[in-house]
């Protein structure tokens, strides 16, 4: 009975942890530039807005809609990249403060996701305006869309957990994931729609989670109809245990990564 | 009142290597082979021993942060933790969000921070500088802030690295006062130094650490000798 209230204090003080980290690390950020949080909007409208006029101005591509299509996969896109990309290295980077203090490793992957997912909530709101602006409207399918970020944010997690168990041993693997996410990139459907890809290889294509959430991003914001749910499912379980599994492998080496890391 | 004679921590027989090559690969090196003895509630142990005997690293196999590769360590469920300074402090943000950070990191619940905020600006003597990012603090100020919150934390078994006092000369003076207070009080401390002379005035018991091997342990006034005997020595 009192280890179980030990355990649970424990497991509300890194939640408190956890929350209070987050803010500080967005915080930081904010503090870092003179528009602060600015940037969070200013930064994907400028992003965008180069993909706007490349593609709907001076390209003038022969696909109708191909600018809406375009961001949102750009836009579901770099919540992943970017979550991969800086996730790799939560645990390296925490080599500092676990010289001096006891944590759960796990803590700092949860943290930078969390801290990336907030920002990512800005630019979907941008994604949002602007395809209302561009004439798409709201339905009933938008009541699939926190599933749809759910799936993807279990998903992004349980890739980051592995990544960031991985790295503290292989600091090389970090200049080896940018260019895998640069292949992935091309691999995901963020630009082209999934009926180029040649029959022979339709399997293969939407073997890939991502080539699946992307879809279902259309399908709801566009198209106004349901994602494919069984899918969604399915990939909502493997991200579970991928989760669960990444988990447990860093918990493994709970006690080795301050050590390996002096 | 717990007795006197009931260990709180016990090492049998300690050893912890590390890998030559970055991290994992490579032949081990021993930080230190067999280091054996026990803390006692409610006093002040020295670990003395020359710079490089793995003393910092047998404070993290107290601290709980890394386990030792032979030999038992036995923490009889207290809470231990090692004086950081100015830890996890984020440049970017003001005196008091890093306070509440850096107490949550030792362990403090957030409202045990809050509530302790006053002591802490007051100790620290930052004033209205609490609410400015620390990036425009001078280093004594982040210095005093850090020891402020530092000291706030209040473990079972508080574990020290060589640092009593710091900051400029009137708060290295002021934060080594309280330091040695509270070495004095009843609580149960570690510390760690190369300065026999700090040791001596500080502890009640101490363990002489050679070559990675506990060689005496015992009152600081016979250890301290044999320490200074094998100075001479060696």
């Amino acid at each position: 009975m009192k280890t179980a209230r030990i355990k649970l204090d424990t497991l509300l003080r890194y939640n408190e942890l956890i929350i209070y980290k987050t803010y500080a690390d967005l915080r930081a950020e904010t503090e870092r530039t003179y528009l602060g949080f600015l940037w969070w909007i200013f930064e994907p409208i400028l992003y965008m807005s180069v993909f706007y006029v490349f593609f709907e101005l001076l390209l003038k591509q022969g696909t109708p809609n191909y600018v809406p299509f375009l961001l949102i996969g750009l836009t579901a896109w770099q919540w992943l990249k970017s979550c991969l990309s800086h996730g790799a290295e939560t645990i390296l980077g925490a080599s500092g403060l676990m010289q001096h203090i006891h944590l759960p490793k796990v803590i700092f992957p949860i943290i930078l996701v969390l801290t990336d997912t907030v920002k990512f909530f800005f630019i979907l709101a941008l994604l949002l305006i602007f395809l209302w602006g561009y004439g798409y409207s709201v339905g009933f399918t938008y009541l699939a869309l926190p599933v749809v970020l759910i799936v993807q944010l279990l998903f992004t997690m349980a890739l980051v957990f592995f990544l960031a168990a991985i790295v503290p041993f292989l600091p090389d693997l970090r200049f080896v994931v940018e260019n895998i996410l640069l292949a992935l990139f091309f691999m995901s459907g963020v630009m082209i729609r999934s009926d180029i890809v040649p029959e022979a290889y339709q399997q293969y294509y939407y073997s890939n989670p991502i080539v699946i959430i992307i879809e279902s991003y259309r399908d709801i914001l566009m198209h106004n109809v349901w994602p494919n749910g069984s899918a969604l499912f399915i990939i909502g379980i493997i991200s579970l245990v991928g989760i669960w599994l990444g988990a447990r492998l860093i918990a493994r080496f709970e006690y080795i990564y301050p050590k390996i890391m002096v | 009142m717990k007795s006197k004679q009931e260990p709180v921590l016990s090492l049998h027989n300690v050893g912890a290597f590390y890998k030559r090559k970055r991290g994992v690969f490579g032949e081990p090196f021993w930080a230190f082979k067999d280091i054996s003895f026990d803390l006692y509630h409610g006093e002040t142990l020295g670990i003395i021993g020359r710079n490089g005997v793995g003393k910092s690293t047998l404070l993290r196999i107290m601290a709980g942060i890394t386990k030792p590769n032979k030999g038992t360590f036995v923490n009889y469920g207290y809470q231990v933790s090692l004086l950081s300074l100015q830890l996890g402090f984020i440049h970017y943000l003001s005196g008091r969000e890093n306070a509440v950070l850096s107490g949550m990191l030792m362990g403090l619940r957030k409202k045990e921070v809050k509530a302790k905020m006053d002591a802490i600006i007051e100790f620290s003597e930052l004033g209205d500088f609490i609410d400015q990012p620390i990036a425009t603090y001078s280093s004594g100020m982040v210095a005093r802030l850090g020891f402020s919150v530092a000291f706030q934390v209040d473990p079972d078994i508080l574990l020290i690295d060589e640092v009593l006092g710091v900051g400029d000369a009137e708060f290295s003076q002021k934060s080594a006062k309280v330091m040695q207070d509270k070495i004095h009080s009843n609580k149960t401390i570690v510390f760690v130094s190369h300065n026999a002379v700090l040791i001596q005035q500080l502890c009640n018991r101490v363990v002489w650490i050679e070559k990675g091997v506990s060689k005496a342990e015992g009152d600081p006034e016979t250890v301290l000798k044999e320490y200074h005997q094998f100075l001479h020595l060696a």
